[in-house]
């Protein structure tokens, strides 16, 4: 019998490096857009005090936590989860599922309806969660990206996008 | 057919269904190595004589540890408490619960009560937070409609706090569902219409909307078509026995398909007219079915078409023009709704302000519609709706379904 090599399974690291960073840079967006948009403001006023949502990548994928602190400001609170109580825990099934989102194939609406993605926690809160992402990637992605992963894209003003994407992306890279 | 990239599908549950099919539960529960049940129901079922044909349907071959007939429309955390403490009490290891919804819902929470020995329910409120099987649980309906014998949902209300807790969990499977006719022969004309609709919408909206799959899609058709060929039959003869257990299988077929592909809109708005105005489930679905549809219609023609083959039979279905054949479905259910009307003298309705409570008031008002459309941004139905749904949406959708006129297609905001 001849020596074989043990072939091991591929960590697929340009896969996971990819949705990291987009997941860190979606988290500081969010944080940014609460404080800068009056509807994302409003969804975050509706939930409750030291509200947290988790997304992430199962089974030890990358993941962000964003919350609300005991004064109600909205936090990008990193990546780790550990200790912490969280609300609503959004989870993308696989980093296939996850690339499927985060290149913008398939929104979270459809990747939660295709079982890529679950919800746990409280429904009404979780409802708020998508329209919160749904609202920050419409900021943060061009018309003809953004209608892929969104639903209905919405009817906002040139001055509302243009200068609310560029706060928030000023923001999001800065981190205030 | 539509074949999602990768979807997911879990029934799990052992339905066992005939005239007689009641006479199988000792064997089933024995299978589930249980021999001292807990019977749940409430006084309407009870009242009606169902609780005795159960019993002695199983007596000679069981032990009963009980029979608890309290509780009440609206499914209340206080009962589920003093319910559990009654099956630990008589040293329970089964529950059987006989009747519609709210007895559905109170018994699968009991069960995780009992099951997870738990002393606060809200523990395990919310989507996933039972992680691990409960104790054999037989589900017997005693209604045509809300197919929660094969759901995986249970929503209790905690009175004191006054909130709604939703509970969702493959766990929450009853074991054994019982299709038995003998259950649904007294249901009232009136009430076998609106719940029958409130399957069909079970099974159109797991059809229709974005979460469907060919497997839901199978169970969905299957129950379109045996409602729709027995509803109105039943309702203008209540004792015919072999509708009745049709409509019966077309409820348990449409809430495979519902519980594995979810619903949309016409469940985001009806969960939230039940919750603020206290309409009865079955009746919402009847009334917003149509309106559901007119909605997405842009979205999904497509399957909204395929549904009028099971709905209205070949014939029809032929004799209709493909491009045709969708705004034919609307039309269809819009006749259903009528015929439905006249054959109940009146009392299935047709729009939210013919909807009136037993002192002849109405139960919907025009000032209720913001509370409501606010409610119902906050349903976890909306997910799985074809089109966008925010509140100016379920304003438009719920002035025209109050007054009975269609929906103006020129305002929906089409994405």
């Amino acid at each position: 019998m001849g020596e074989y090599k043990d072939i091991t399974p591929g960590k697929k690291r340009i896969k996971r490096l990819y949705t990291a960073i987009m997941l860190w840079f979606v988290g500081r967006s969010i944080q940014a857009a609460a404080k800068i948009d009056d509807d994302v403001k409003k969804e975050f006023e509706e939930l409750p005090d030291q509200f947290l949502f988790s997304l992430g990548v199962t089974p030890d994928g990358p993941r962000m936590l964003v919350g609300k602190d005991v004064n109600g400001r909205v936090k990008y609170l990193g990546s780790n989860p550990k200790g912490r109580k969280i609300n609503v825990d959004m989870t993308i099934k696989n980093l296939e599922a996850a690339i499927l989102l985060f290149t913008f194939q398939e929104s979270t609406a459809i990747s939660s309806c295709h079982d890529r993605l679950t919800v746990d926690g409280d429904i009404p809160s979780a409802c708020s969660v998508v329209r919160i992402l749904d609202m920050v990637e419409v900021y943060l992605l061009p018309k003809i990206v953004a209608k892929l992963a969104v639903k209905r894209y919405p009817q906002w003003s040139t001055e509302r996008k243009l200068m609310g994407r560029t706060k928030i992306y000023l923001r999001a890279i800065l981190g205030f | 057919m539509h074949i999602p990239g990768y979807f997911e599908f879990c029934c799990r549950v052992k339905t066992l269904a005939g005239h007689n099919a009641l006479e199988s539960i000792p064997e089933a529960l024995a299978q589930l190595q249980a021999k001292t049940p807990l019977i749940l129901t409430d006084k309407g079922v009870a009242g009606a004589g169902l609780i005795d044909i159960v019993i002695n349907a199983i007596k000679d071959k069981m032990t009963i540890g009980s029979i608890e007939d309290d509780i009440p429309p609206d499914s209340d955390l206080r009962v589920v408490n003093h319910l559990a403490g009654v099956y630990r009490e008589k040293n329970c290891d089964a529950i059987i619960a006989v009747g519609g919804g709210s007895v559905m819902d109170t018994a699968k929470g009991v069960n995780i009560v009992v099951s997870e020995n738990a002393d606060d329910l809200i523990k395990f409120c919310g989507a996933g937070a039972i992680k691990r099987p409960l104790n054999p649980m037989i589900a017997i309906p005693t209604t045509s409609g809300t197919g929660s014998e094969v759901t995986l949902v249970a929503v209790i209300a905690d009175h004191e706090k006054n909130r709604k807790m939703l509970f969702t969990s493959y766990f929450l499977l009853p074991d054994v569902a019982v299709l038995d006719s003998r259950m649904t022969l007294t249901l009232p004309p009136f009430l076998t219409s609106s719940t029958g609709m409130d399957a069909m919408t079970h099974a159109i909206e797991a059809y229709t909307c974005l979460a469907k799959n060919p497997l839901s899609d199978t169970h969905a058709l299957a129950g379109i078509e045996l409602l729709s060929q027995n509803l109105l039959n039943v309702v203008q003869n209540p004792d015919d026995q072999e509708g009745r257990l049709a409509l019966a299988k077309g409820a348990n077929l449409a809430g495979i398909a519902f519980s594995n592909s979810m619903v949309g809109m016409v469940h985001t708005l009806g969960h939230s007219i039940g919750s603020v105005c206290h309409v009865p489930h079955g009746t919402c679905m009847s009334i917003l079915l149509p309106y559901g549809l007119e909605y997405n219609l842009h979205k999904n023609s497509e399957f909204v078409a395929e549904v009028l083959y099971p709905l209205a039979g070949p014939e029809i279905f032929a004799k209709t023009p493909k491009n045709q054949r969708a705004e034919k479905v609307i039309e269809y259910v819009r006749k259903m709704n009528q015929d439905l009307y006249d054959a109940t003298g009146g009392r299935h309705s047709r729009c939210f302000k013919e909807v009136l409570n037993r002192d002849g008031k109405q139960m919907v008002t025009k000032e209720d519609l913001p509370k409501i459309s606010k409610t119902a941004l906050g349903d976890g139905s909306i997910f799985y709706n074809p089109e966008e749904l925010d509140y100016d949406d379920c304003m438009m959708v719920l002035n025209a379904a109050w007054e009975g006129t269609p929906l103006n297609r020129n305002k929906i905001k089409k994405g």
